[in-house]
């Protein structure tokens, strides 16, 4: 890890604080054993870390802390480490009746097939990329759609579907069906909604008024202190990344933005029944990273002071030298405690 | 009349088994002064070809000709494996209406032929034929079970010889099953028949290569058919999946209206089975992931013991209608003359007892491997695990002279020594002289040329360059004169013209997205073929003649029930078509 003793020529007060850290392996040490197994090619030890959390309390007042977002997360987590399709193509041969190395698989497939699609706007990615891209995500669908039959209530298995329905453009109605899906079962399933959320971004055929009217539809039907505000951060930055020049340097300084952000955040992760869980690094990064491009300064501060040098990069990505951007940010919001 | 006692073992007790000059008779008892009679011959649709496509429904109407101003309620109807004359009425009405039926099929009334065909046109042209789904003919071609699909293009050609010798060889007392409601067989019948042989039902053929395949179709519509040994477990599950889908896409999901599912016997051992779900157009994704997620489930996830139980349960009701043996007659009939086996009441009952949740699943798997699924728009299915039906012959055409389209550079038409191609930059279509099941001609020198596989050309000399007489005489020397359907002058203004720019916008179509619009009901120049029925009836085969039938495996019970009850029948049908007329 590297450390940056930056202290700037105006500055009276020395700030001492790391480069921002992205891996959740490392940010979040809970997850270490899952981490251990897959790079041991380990399926005993992943089944139980995936068991292990599928057995703790589910309460249902307590969305943020229950076993299906965690479950959820933590197969998207394992999905970004490079090589775990080997194993977990084993453990799924060995293991045909057992719909969870299939999920994991598939989760894995689809991330394979977006790294080779890259995160570019679809004019820039190649004929031969979209078919690539278009194969790993018909692989993983098949899958899940055997998944989703065996066990209708799979978290992870809903959420991968939202995936795939995006890059396969299986269209909104679709997308909206899965979610709906997944809600029958698990209302407020925050990584579904950010999935979702993509969908309805102009970007992937949706439209702005439906990205933040959904936003807005999920803090509505939330209990306070569940992660959904955060979608409503997700939106405002989404939008402010989809547009040029003047539009986009002013469009987070509004009032009327800020005061969303503010209310989105009251609801979440400020409300004194906001439980962490695993998903508190991506919901504080996106509320530092969008009060900050406004220059809201102050609103950030909190957010920048719970995660210190941690951060997830997912939204982070859209400024240019993120890195240097969170540390330059962070130092003027905790400028303003 | 002569009566020769016969009897299935199943049947002893509850139905009365005999043959009527030949004709195996089944009978039963019915309450009430009126008597329902059917005569049902092994002959229909697929035992035609393309170019006599019509051929059975030309008899039927010559033989029911002289009968249509009785009083009694009668009908004739022309299915893919069975033709059936059926009356309702005092006994010597019905007695009378079978006697008159069989003495025109003994001497058909020829002179009439070219009212009937003209009759039939206009039958097909008001889209009351019956089902023009486009299903049958991506599954088996343009031939047998395919020629559903299709419009009846023998009411063009066939010959009165043709219609004479049809009548002889098949509708004969060999080829029959009489069934009618009365204690015994009535007194005054004459039903003399030819003689000949039982027919069995045509074999199927395939124009896939793999299933599950799909086709893009129309906006608004999932159909999906698959193919499946006839068994109390699948009729069963046609119900358990109809349910399924009214439960998912309309009741939980609000994408649809309309979702339903049937079985119906193809022949002695195999079933159609039929889904369906409508779609609004905004809708219609959700519909499609729907579908796909419905049939997963009944493949390979829970299948409610409850969802088994109150379709089972529907369907031993059946046995508690009053005059049960009598409403179980067309069934019987059916599976008499289809050949299939006929399973007694109890042991029917039995069957439906020892019905699992796992046998369900293994129909399940069984229609899921032989699906053909039509889903709407140009998005496709291949992310569910289905192949893109054959969109072209090949890759490589017949070698002959070119002809450039006129309407499109990259498109040409050859005209060879053994068949014709269009080949495109996407691929072939051809059809070879000597296996084209139907040619139609027009006076103007065009030629619209159809293959076993349904793939189809059309040669519009004034669409190709250099289509000369020369070129149209060496197709017609080539083609077998069995296949050529000769089809009336156009007027002028009918006859294609290049549209302006076409070749332009025949560009820009080809190099779209990678699912091209795929319909060979749709020849490659971008002309609609004449022949091949455009209209889209909502799940194909809801004639009357199914509402009678009914389902196999229970008997033909629950439907056959209609039978005895014609008026009310009617108006359901008359309700079921204004109800389709408003989703359409």
């Amino acid at each position: 890890m590297t450390t940056t003793g930056t202290t700037t020529d105006d500055d009276e007060r020395p700030v001492a604080l790391s480069e921002p850290v992205d891996d959740p392996f490392t940010t979040l040490p809970d997850l270490t054993p899952l981490r251990d197994a897959a790079r041991a090619g380990d399926w005993p030890a992943t089944q139980a870390f995936f068991t292990a959390l599928a057995s703790t309390e589910n309460p249902v007042e307590n969305p943020v802390e229950n076993s299906a977002e965690k479950v959820s997360f933590a197969s998207a987590q394992l999905a970004g480490l490079d090589g775990v399709e080997t194993y977990l193509e084993r453990a799924a041969a060995e293991h045909p009746a057992d719909p969870l190395p299939r999920t994991l698989l598939a989760e894995r497939y689809i991330r394979i097939g977006w790294a080779i699609r890259s995160r570019y706007r679809a004019e820039h990615v190649s004929r031969d990329q979209f078919e690539q891209f278009h194969d790993w995500l018909r692989r993983a669908e098949r899958l899940l759609i055997d998944v989703c039959a065996e066990q209708p209530d799979n978290p992870a298995a809903w959420t991968a579907r939202l995936l795939t329905a995006r890059g396969l453009q299986l269209g909104q109605t679709e997308a909206r069906r899965r979610y709906d899906r997944l809600s029958a079962h698990h209302p407020h399933h925050f990584r579904a909604q950010s999935q979702l959320l993509q969908q309805m971004c102009p970007k992937w055929s949706g439209s702005w008024e439906a990205a933040h009217a959904f936003a807005q539809e999920c803090v509505a039907a939330a209990p306070a202190g569940a992660h959904a505000g955060v979608v409503v951060a997700e939106a405002h930055i989404e939008h402010w990344a989809d547009l040029d020049g003047v539009e986009q340097r002013t469009y987070m300084r509004s009032v009327s933005v800020r005061d969303e952000l503010r209310a989105a955040a009251r609801e979440s992760v400020l409300h004194p029944d906001y439980a962490p869980g695993w998903s508190w690094i991506t919901a504080d990064s996106a509320f530092a990273l969008a009060f900050s491009i406004g220059g809201h300064f102050a609103d950030a501060a909190a957010h920048f002071v719970s995660l210190e040098d941690r951060v997830t990069e997912y939204q982070w990505q859209y400024l240019p030298g993120w890195k240097a951007a969170f540390v330059k940010y962070r130092k003027s919001a905790l400028a303003t405690l | 009349m002569t009566t020769t006692e016969f009897a299935p073992e199943a049947l002893s007790g509850l139905i009365g088994c005999t043959t009527t000059q030949g004709i195996p008779t089944l009978y039963a008892p019915r309450r009430g002064g009126q008597v329902t009679a059917g005569l049902f011959f092994r002959v229909g649709r697929a035992d035609e070809t393309l170019a006599t496509a019509g051929l059975t429904h030309l008899v039927e109407h010559l033989a029911l000709h002289r009968l249509q101003l009785a009083d009694l309620h009668h009908n004739g109807a022309t299915a893919n494996t069975y033709t059936l004359f059926h009356a309702t009425g005092d006994e010597d009405e019905v007695v009378a209406h079978l006697n008159s039926v069989c003495a025109a099929l003994r001497e058909l009334p020829l002179a009439r032929l070219d009212t009937e065909r003209e009759i039939l046109r206009t039958e097909a042209a008001g889209g009351r034929s019956g089902s023009n789904s486009p299903l049958p003919l991506w599954r088996y071609g343009a031939q047998g079970y395919g020629l559903s699909s299709y419009d009846e293009l023998g009411t063009w050609s066939v010959t009165p010889d043709q219609v004479g010798d049809w009548a002889r060889t098949r509708f004969t007392r060999e080829n029959a099953v009489l069934w009618i409601t009365s204690e015994s067989v009535p007194e005054g019948l004459d039903l003399t028949l030819p003689t000949g042989t039982r027919r069995p039902a045509p074999a199927a053929t395939s124009a896939l290569r793999t299933t599950p395949a799909y086709i893009c179709g129309e906006d608004g519509h999932v159909v999906l058919t698959s193919v499946v040994r006839r068994s109390t477990a699948a009729a069963v599950f046609a119900d358990v999946l109809g349910r399924a889908l009214f439960q998912d896409l309309r009741q939980e999901g609000g994408y649809s209206y309309a979702a339903e599912a049937d079985y119906t016997p193809r022949d002695a051992d195999f079933a159609t089975l039929t889904a369906y779900a409508d779609a609004l157009p905004q809708k219609q994704d959700a519909v499609v992931g729907g579908f796909v997620d419905t049939l997963a489930r009944l493949r390979n996830g829970t299948i409610a013991q409850s969802e088994l139980d109150s379709v089972r349960g529907k369907k031993l009701k059946m046995y508690d209608v009053p005059d049960f043996a009598a409403a179980s007659l067309p069934g019987y009939a059916l599976d008499l003359l289809l050949g299939h086996r006929i399973l007694s009441p109890a042991e029917h009952r039995a069957e439906l007892a020892a019905v699992t949740v796992a046998d369900l699943h293994e129909v399940a798997r069984e229609a899921w491997a032989s699906t053909l699924l039509q889903v709407p728009g140009h998005r496709g299915v291949d992310w569910a695990g289905l192949t893109l039906a054959p969109q072209y012959s090949g890759t490589t055409g017949v070698t002959g002279s070119s002809h450039r389209s006129l309407e499109s550079e990259d498109v040409t038409l050859v005209i060879g020594d053994e068949g014709v191609s269009v080949t495109t930059p996407r691929g072939v279509v051809t059809v070879l002289y000597d296996t084209c099941v139907a040619m139609t001609t027009r006076p103007d020198g065009a030629r619209g040329l159809t293959g076993p596989d349904g793939f189809a050309v059309t040669v519009e000399p004034t669409l190709y360059l250099d289509v000369t007489p020369d070129r149209i005489a060496r197709i017609d020397a080539a083609v077998p004169e069995a296949a050529v359907v000769r089809l009336p002058a156009r007027a002028p203004e009918h006859v294609p013209r290049p549209r302006e720019g076409a070749a332009q916008s025949q560009r820009s179509k080809d190099s779209g997205p990678a699912t091209w619009v795929p319909t060979w009901l749709r020849t490659v120049g971008g002309r609609l073929l004449a022949v091949v029925a455009a209209a889209w009836v909502l799940l194909g085969g809801f004639t009357i003649v199914r509402q009678i039938i009914g389902p196999d495996g229970d008997l033909g019970g629950a439907l056959a029930v209609a039978l005895i009850e014609v008026p009310p029948v009617m108006l359901l049908r008359r309700l079921y078509l204004v109800h389709r007329m408003r989703r359409r």
